[in-house]
Formats: structure tokens, C-alpha cells, sequence
């Protein structure tokens, strides 16, 4: 009955629209309701009409209405409920990307996640790839909320974007020959962005065997897989050598030989003796490869990092690192890292153009390496070491001794070393995390303190799984 | 650590505080009071003079405080009767977990800026005169006489004020419809400022608060309904103008015409529901009015017996400050609740709250009535409300051909549109049971339980 007066209302409101009296144009039945006089009719119409259609009339929608699949649950469960209140309060006070990277894996190194209600990733973030299934969910494209079990050429075109690249991570690990493979068959059909970043993943267990598909790459008509795949064999080795280029790169850095019984050799860079000189030395360790700079001073790989003079000069260690990151092989940028952490003065945009390179274990042992030689606190470390965690005895080293004299300080105000709090937070173990507590109780911190909220969450948060 | 009595004598900036605090620093005035486990933290809630309770805490280490309330004194009576509390035991603190909002206002404060230095001048505060109640003047015959006919003259000047405000009204809105509704909304906002300064000048003060915030209802219609919005906007403003006209007495018709009972009166009249149940907190909302008062709303579940909602709504200056959160929306609680007087009550005040029960496992939600009748009874019985809350059964949110949103049930056809857009975990999952907010065209989520657990509060 509803709909008919509805519709009966309708000449009544284009009426009014435009604009004069709809008495005319009432439903007949109402007419008696309305009386005589004008003026007051027409308040009674619109008493009577905008009271129905404000209590009976329902809009319908255009078309069918569709529901989106369920969000899948992920590989890890979300946080434990009592947690949640603490994560989000982090979250909230974590703007920035890195930050929050590091919080998110955190949780993925413990074995959890985030609760969907608390955070989900956006479309293009870079997250854990736990989260792939949200993503490609939000991404709202389609595919089905579980992906099958195994990535091969027949099932490729089944996963979300997100799981797909997740699901090659994963087969590159176990199967690096049969991901190459893989790959080689199916990268001509990706966008130049997916391209990149699952070229990306072959860095990872980079063997010969992934020649052909290098080669296959050197002709792409994106300009990063190009350079990419370049690089990529340069660190096999067969990236392009010689030429004038490195001739002139080795003249800038002679070789001299030290010591009497054991003659180690180390590099003395020659003095340089204009901006146009430090650029073009710059532009040189940018543009060849480690290889190649090795060859023309006579050196393996191997002894050009060790011969190399750390910290002597970072506008050419920085050049030098990225060098290495982009073209040697893993073991060479290994003991790069190794040599960069254990000289005498760090230079951390150095360290930080390795650490593309470096796995985990890797990236903490040189966090520790920081930490223990007094290079470094905790904000920096984290940079370095990632949201992996884990150190043990955090609150020991001089970081920690420096933090906790600077928060018993007298002029020490409530906002104070917040940013070191996080980050300890963060790179502390479960058993570190309880000690720095109660090391910062017994300097004056009250366990409420809003900046002791990650080291709450480290110190209660169990781990689901055995840590590296 | 028990504080001195003499410290809050030092930190009242006047006697006025003082006497002020010796009223709240009562038992019947506070609940959910605690103490952090190291002692250097307390906080409470109290009852004030507006229908959420104000959060209080203190850090004992320097005296620093917050209370929300929106006095400009510092430290406000709240906090001085709080600390009163602790220094004479009139109350328990028992150690409990700090909640999460005190921890919030300590990350918040600056260091000498929370801090309450003592006021230099003790020499006029006297705390013992402070908490003597002296008695009222008494007042002679005529005096009383003459001080009860100019009352009643001044209602009867304000009662003429009114009406002639809302012939202006009618008037007003007859207006629109001539000239047209497209040209209305078009023009909408400086066309119901205009009628609304009017309501003022005519000391119709509530009702130009709602029609001040008409445009904003307004536009936030997708454009093709909005001719159907200022319909259904001015024909309620007729239907309450009518109504008050043959009933002006009605309490609930003066409410949303001039305006609202004192919580004192309220309290004080014996035929006023009081009903006391286990609540839960839905949802809260804060937001600031054209006018630049911002508002306070929380809204509750009935999980016993009584009315199905509560609204606890309070108005704030802008310049009070940020609005802390007075709830934590899912919390469960049992409490005496006072409605304001209505066909169908639903604004109330919070008068008694009891401290939480240990172990208490969550109460569950009540079943709703049919889905029809639950939307449009509240809209029938009082023509001229707005938004009311309704329970859904279980549902889930599906998108349109042009990806809004619609709120759909298990079972059944019914779809209702959503206001806004619904995205993340609620577009994503089963919706076992929600409380949302039905505007007569359009539904905004409260909260929702899902196989995730409980979502959405504000």
C-alpha cells in the first residue's frame, strides 16, 4: 500500500521542486484531511507526505547487490585480544613506513598478525607476505579468498597478484631451478612493475642456472628489468668488464702493499683534488661493476673487500657499497657488511645501501656489531637490524646504559627518548624486553608510561614460532 | 601513597573550588576508582552535570591532572574532590591496571604544563569552611511573592516569544515550497541560517540547533534523494510545530523546542523512569556543530530489561578542549539510568554505575523484533525525530552497481543503504548481530558482532 502512495506523491514533489502549490496534485483520498484554506493545506500535504516518505518509503538499488568474498584468515592468527588495545595504540603513534614495517615484522617473526579490524595493508604497501591475501582481498579483484596450493605454469594465472608473488617467494626457496623455470615461461606476460619485483626474488639462491632467463631479460623493454637483469648476472660474473671506465676507477685507487712477513694489501686512495674529480670518481664506482673494478686493479673480489679502506673517506665507501648491493655476489656483500661494521667508524648510509642484501641474521649481526662498539643506539640499529628482533641483553650494551642515564636525568621531560624506547622495543628479544623493563622501573619509569608500550607488548607476546 | 588533605587546599585556586569539592567528594558520586599498582596514579568517574560522566586522573608525583569536563579551572573540582577522596579514605582505590586512557593523557602531557603549581595565596581557602553546608537565607512573604510573579511573567514573555518564532517557521517553510526545493537546497544553508538566527531571537534555542544543522543532513544525502530529504526535513519541522502548538506543556515537545531539563530537576522528580540494567556500550561519537559546540554522544544496549536504547549526549564549548573518551565501547556494565520524558524514551542520563563483576562472562545481545516494524514504530510514535537506534539480525554488507554500500539479511529481502562506505573487516564478514543507527532513509553501523569478534565503536 505503501508503494502506491508513493507513487500517487510523485507529481506532488515535482511540484514542489520546481516550485508553487501541489494541492492539485494531492492523492484524492487526502483531500478532505487537507480543508480549505491554501496556505494551510499545503503545510498539512507537506506534514502528511514527508511523514511517510521519511518513515515508509525504502530506496531500492540500482541493480543487483553483491557481497565481497570473506577475508581470508591468514597463515598466522591475529594478535591475543588483550594485546589488541596495546597495538593499537602503537599503531596509531606509528606514521611512518619504515616504523611500521618494523612493528609489522615483529609480529610476522613472533607468528602473529595484526587483527583485520585493528589494520589491514593498502593496495601497494610493502608488507610481510603474510598478508598477501588481504591485499589482493583489497584489491577486490576477484580471485578466490584461498589460492591453490602449489604455483606452476597451469595454476599461475589462479592467484591474486599479492599471493602470486608470495607463492614464487616461497618456491624460490625450495626449488630454485623450477621457479627460473617458471619464470622464464611466464614473465613476458606480466606488467613491468610485476616484472620487477619478481626478477627481485631470483636474487635470492642466485645460481648460473638462471642464466637463460637473465639473457632472455637483457632485451626487455622496461628499462629497470633491464638493469636489473643486468646486474643480476653481473653477480654471477658475467656482467660486461674492462674498458676505459674501470682503467680510470683503478687510477684513482692504487694498490699498495704493507708489511714486511705478511704482505697484506690495502688500497690508499689518491687525493682528490676537485668537486669535478670526486663526481666523476662517484659517477664511475656507479656505473660499473665490482667485477670489473676488481679485474683492473689486479684483485679478486674477495681481497678488494678486504683490501678496501673503510671509513677513510665515505664519499667513496658509499658509492663503493652500492656497488657491491647492486652487482657482487652474496658472500662478497656478506663480508663488505662485516668489514663496514667492524671498522672504526661506521658509516651507517653505507651500511644501509647493503642492507638490500643482506639476509636477517645477517642485518642483526651487524645491529649487534653496532650496538656493542658503541657506534650506534637503538633508533639507528633498528634501521639496520629491521623488525626481525631479537637481541639479547638490548638494555646491556652502551645504547642501554646511555638511555637509561639520559631518562634519569634531572631535566628529563615525559616525552624523552620515545623514539629509542620504540626502538628497543622492537630489537629486544622476549627475555631482553622483561630485563629492560626492569631496568627502566628501577630508573624511574612508571610501568603505565605510554612510551613503555612496545616493550610491554615484546615482554607479553609468546612466540608461535622457534626464532632463528 | 595517600596524599596530605593540606595539598588540596594548596592547589584549589579558590574557596568556590573548595566548596565545590567538599559536594563530590562523596560515595555516591563516583565509580569505576582506582589506583595504579606503583600508587602513583589515580583516577575515578563522576557524575557531573552532563549525561556522560567525567573521566578523572591525577599523577601524584607532581599533582599533575586532567579531568574532562569542560571547566576552565585548574584543578577543577572533579580532580580536588578526587584527591579529597584519597586523602581522607572516604572511598577505597584499589590497585588495578591503569586503564587505557589515563595512559593515553600521560603520553600527552608536557611536563610543567600538567603540573599543578600550588596557588600562591592560601591565606582566603579554608578547607574546613569549605565543607560546612550553610544554610539557605530565609526569605520573607512578599519577597517570595514578588520573586514568584516576576517568573511567572518571564515565562509567559518567553512562551509568546516562541510562538511567534514558530508561525515564522511555518511561515518560512511555506515559503520554500513556493520557490521551489531545487532552488532550496541549492541555497540551503544561508536560507536556515536566516530562519535560525530568528529562532533564537524567539528563544526557541533547540530547535535552531537542529535546523542549523539541517543543511548538513542535508547534503550528505547522494544528490537524487535530496529533494526527498528536504520533504521529509520540512515536513517535521511542521509536524513538531504543530505539536507544540496543542500541547505546549509536554515536556518532551519543550525539549526539542526551547530546552532541555537541568539533570537536578530531573533527579529530583519521582515520576521520572529510572531503570537500572546491565548496558553495553555501542558506540560513541564526538563531533562539532556549526554553531561551534561539539557533542558528546554515547550510545547504549539494554542487555536486561527496560528500553531497548540509550543516548547520553552532552554539549561541549569547542574551546574546552579535546573530548577524552568516556567509554570503552563493548564494555558491559550495570547502572541506573534516568530517561528524559518522551512517547518513546531514549535520550537518558547515567545516575549510578556499578564496578564492573569479576569473571563476569560478556552478556549477549537481546534478539531484535521484525526488522519493518523496529525501523519505522520509533519514526511513527514521534514524527519528528531523526535518527533512532534498531538491532539488525544477521546480515552482511553487499555493493551496488555503483559500489555503495547496502546492508542485506541472511534472510529476507529487505536492503537498507548505508551512509558513507563500509571498508576493511565489516565489508569482509558475516555480520552475526549490529546495532546501527536508521536515519528513516539511510543506516549508519554502530557496532557489529562477526566471526572476527566485535567491531566498530567510535
Amino acid at each position: 500500500m505503501a508503494e502506491a502512495i508513493l507513487d500517487a506523491l510523485g507529481p506532488v514533489l515535482t511540484r514542489w521542486t520546481i516550485g508553487g502549490s501541489a494541492i492539485s496534485a494531492a492523492p484524492t483520498g487526502w483531500r478532505d484531511a487537507l480543508g480549505v484554506d491554501a496556505g494551510e493545506a499545503e503545510l498539512r500535504l507537506l506534514a502528511l507526505s514527508g511523514h511517510l516518505v521519511g518513515t515508509l518509503a525504502l530506496a531500492e538499488p540500482p541493480g543487483a547487490v553483491r557481497t565481497r568474498d570473506d577475508i581470508p584468515v591468514l597463515a598466522q592468527p591475529p594478535l591475543p585480544e588483550t594485546l589488541r588495545p596495546r597495538a593499537r595504540r602503537l599503531l596509531h603513534g606509528l606514521r611512518e613506513t619504515g616504523p611500521r614495517r618494523a612493528l609489522l615484522d615483529f609480529l610476522d617473526a613472533r607468528g602473529w598478525t595484526l587483527h583485520p579490524g585493528d589494520w589491514m595493508p593498502g593496495k601497494g604497501d610493502d608488507v610481510p607476505d603474510v598478508y598477501a591475501a588481504w591485499q589482493d582481498w583489497a584489491a577486490a579483484s576477484g580471485f578466490p579468498s584461498s589460492s591453490p596450493e602449489t604455483l606452476s605454469a597451469e595454476s599461475w594465472d589462479d592467484f591474486g597478484p599479492a599471493a602470486r608473488h608470495a607463492a614464487f617467494t616461497a618456491l624460490r626457496l625450495r626449488d630454485p631451478a623450477g621457479a627460473s623455470e617458471l619464470l622464464a615461461g611466464k614473465i613476458a606476460g606480466e606488467t613491468p612493475d610485476r616484472r620487477v619485483r619478481l626478477l627481485e626474488v631470483v636474487a635470492t639462491k642466485l645460481t648460473n642456472v638462471d642464466r637463460p632467463l637473465l639473457e632472455s631479460l637483457a632485451g626487455d623493454r622496461a628499462p629497470r628489468v633491464k638493469a636489473l637483469a643486468a646486474s643480476l648476472m653481473a653477480r654471477l660474473g658475467h656482467g660486461e668488464t674492462g674498458g676505459e671506465g674501470a682503467a680510470e676507477l683503478a687510477d684513482f685507487f692504487p694498490v699498495q702493499t704493507k708489511g714486511l712477513f705478511r704482505r697484506t694489501r690495502a688500497i690508499v686512495p689518491r687525493e682528490v683534488k676537485s668537486a669535478a674529480q670526486r663526481n666523476r670518481r662517484t659517477a664511475l664506482l656507479e656505473a660499473l661493476s665490482l667485477d670489473a673494478f676488481a679485474q683492473a686493479l689486479g684483485l679478486s673480489p674477495e681481497d678488494l673487500v678486504t683490501a678496501w679502506p673503510w671509513g677513510s673517506d665515505v664519499t667513496a665507501d658509499r658509492p663503493f657499497a652500492t656497488m657491491a648491493a647492486r652487482s657482487a655476489p652474496d658472500a662478497i656483500v656478506a663480508a663488505a657488511a662485516e668489514a663496514l661494521t667492524t671498522s672504526a667508524s661506521a658509516d651507517f648510509p653505507a651500511l644501509v645501501g647493503l642492507l638490500p642484501r643482506l639476509a636477517p641474521r645477517q642485518r642483526r649481526r651487524a645491529a649487534i656489531a653496532l650496538l656493542r662498539g658503541r657506534q650506534a643506539g637503538f633508533a639507528t640499529a633498528l634501521t639496520i637490524a629491521g623488525g626481525g628482533g631479537g637481541i639479547d641483553d638490548a638494555i646491556r650494551m652502551p645504547a642501554g646504559t646511555a638511555l637509561l642515564e639520559a631518562l634519569g636525568a634531572e631535566h628529563a621531560r615525559p616525552a624523552d627518548q620515545a623514539s629509542e624506547l620504540l626502538s628497543l622495543g622492537l630489537l629486544a628479544s622476549r627475555t631482553a624486553a622483561k630485563q629492560a623493563l626492569d631496568q627502566l622501573a628501577a630508573a624511574g619509569l612508571i610501568a603505565s608510561d605510554p612510551r613503555l608500550d612496545m616493550l610491554r607488548l615484546n615482554a607479553a607476546l609468546e612466540h608461535r614460532r622457534p626464532t632463528e | 601513597m595517600a596524599i596530605d588533605l593540606k595539598v588540596v587546599e594548596q592547589l584549589a585556586t579558590d574557596q568556590a573550588s573548595l566548596k565545590a569539592a567538599a559536594g563530590l567528594a562523596r560515595p555516591g558520586k563516583w565509580s569505576g576508582i582506582g589506583t595504579s599498582q606503583d600508587a602513583t596514579l589515580v583516577w575515578g568517574e563522576c557524575a557531573g552535570s552532563g549525561a556522560n560522566p567525567y573521566r578523572v586522573m591525577a599523577d601524584l608525583r607532581d599533582m599533575g591532572s586532567k579531568c574532562t569536563c569542560p571547566s576552565r579551572k585548574f584543578p577543577c573540582k572533579h580532580v580536588l574532590a578526587l584527591l579529597w577522596l584519597d586523602a581522607e579514605a572516604i572511598l577505597p582505590f584499589p590497585p588495578a591496571e591503569t586503564p587505557g586512557w589515563v595512559t593515553e593523557w600521560l603520553g600527552r602531557r608536557r611536563s610543567a604544563g600538567g603540573a599543578s603549581k600550588p596557588a600562591a595565596s592560601a591565606g582566603d581557602k579554608n578547607l574546613y569552611a569549605a565543607r560546612t553546608v550553610e544554610p539557605d537565607p530565609v526569605e520573607d512573604a512578599t519577597a517570595t511573592a514578588r520573586r514568584e510573579a516576576a517568573g511567572a511573567k518571564r515565562a509567559q514573555d518567553t512562551e509568546r516569544a516562541i510562538l511567534g518564532a514558530l508561525e515564522a517557521l511555518e511561515q518560512w517553510v511555506g515559503d520554500q515550497l513556493r520557490l521551489g526545493l531545487a532552488g532550496f537546497i541549492d541555497d540551503v544553508t544561508a536560507r536556515c541560517r536566516r530562519i535560525g538566527a530568528r529562532l533564537v531571537d524567539g528563544k526557541a534555542a533547540a530547535l535552531a540547533g537542529h535546523v542549523d544543522e539541517l543543511p548538513a543532513r542535508l547534503l550528505a544525502l547522494p544528490t537524487d534523494d535530496r529533494v526527498h530529504g528536504a520533504v521529509v526535513e520540512l515536513a517535521r519541522l511542521v509536524l513538531l510545530v504543530r505539536a507544540f502548538r496543542a500541547d505546549s506543556r509536554d515536556r518532551e515537545l519543550r525539549r526539542a523546542v526551547s530546552s532541555i531539563e537541568s539533570r537536578e530537576a530531573l533527579l529530583a522528580d519521582p515520576a521520572v523512569p529510572r531503570v537500572t540494567a546491565a548496558w553495553e556500550v555501542l558506540a560513541e561519537r564526538v563531533s562539532t556543530r556549526r554553531d561551534g559546540l561539539v557533542s558528546q554522544t554515547t550510545w547504549l544496549l539494554n542487555l536486561t530489561e527496560g528500553p531497548r536504547f540509550a543516548m547520553l549526549l552532552d554539549f561541549f564549548p569547542a574551546s574546552a578542549g579535546r573530548r577524552g573518551s568516556v567509554f570503552t565501547p563493548g564494555e558491559q556494565f550495570v547502572g541506573e539510568l534516568l530517561f528524559y520524558p518522551a512517547r518513546a524514551p531514549l535520550r537518558a542520563l547515567l545516575v549510578r554505575r556499578d564496578p564492573a563483576p569479576i569473571d563476569a562472562a560478556p552478556l549477549g545481545w537481546p534478539e531484535g523484533g521484525a526488522l519493518e516494524e523496529a525501523l519505522a514504530a520509533p519514526l511513527l510514535i514521534e514524527p519528528w525525530a531523526g535518527e533512532r537506534p534498531v538491532l539488525l539480525p544477521p546480515g552482511r554488507i553487499g555493493f551496488d552497481r555503483a559500489g555503495a554500500p547496502w546492508w542485506q539479511p541472511r534472510k529476507g529481502t529487505l536492503l537498507l543503504p548505508l551512509a558513507g562506505s563500509a571498508e576493511g573487516l565489516i565489508a569482509g564478514t558475516d555480520l552475526m548481530r549490529a546495532a546501527a543507527l536508521w536515519s528513516g532513509r539511510q543506516l549508519e553501523m554502530l557496532s557489529a558482532h562477526t566471526p572476527w569478534g566485535r567491531i566498530g565503536g567510535g
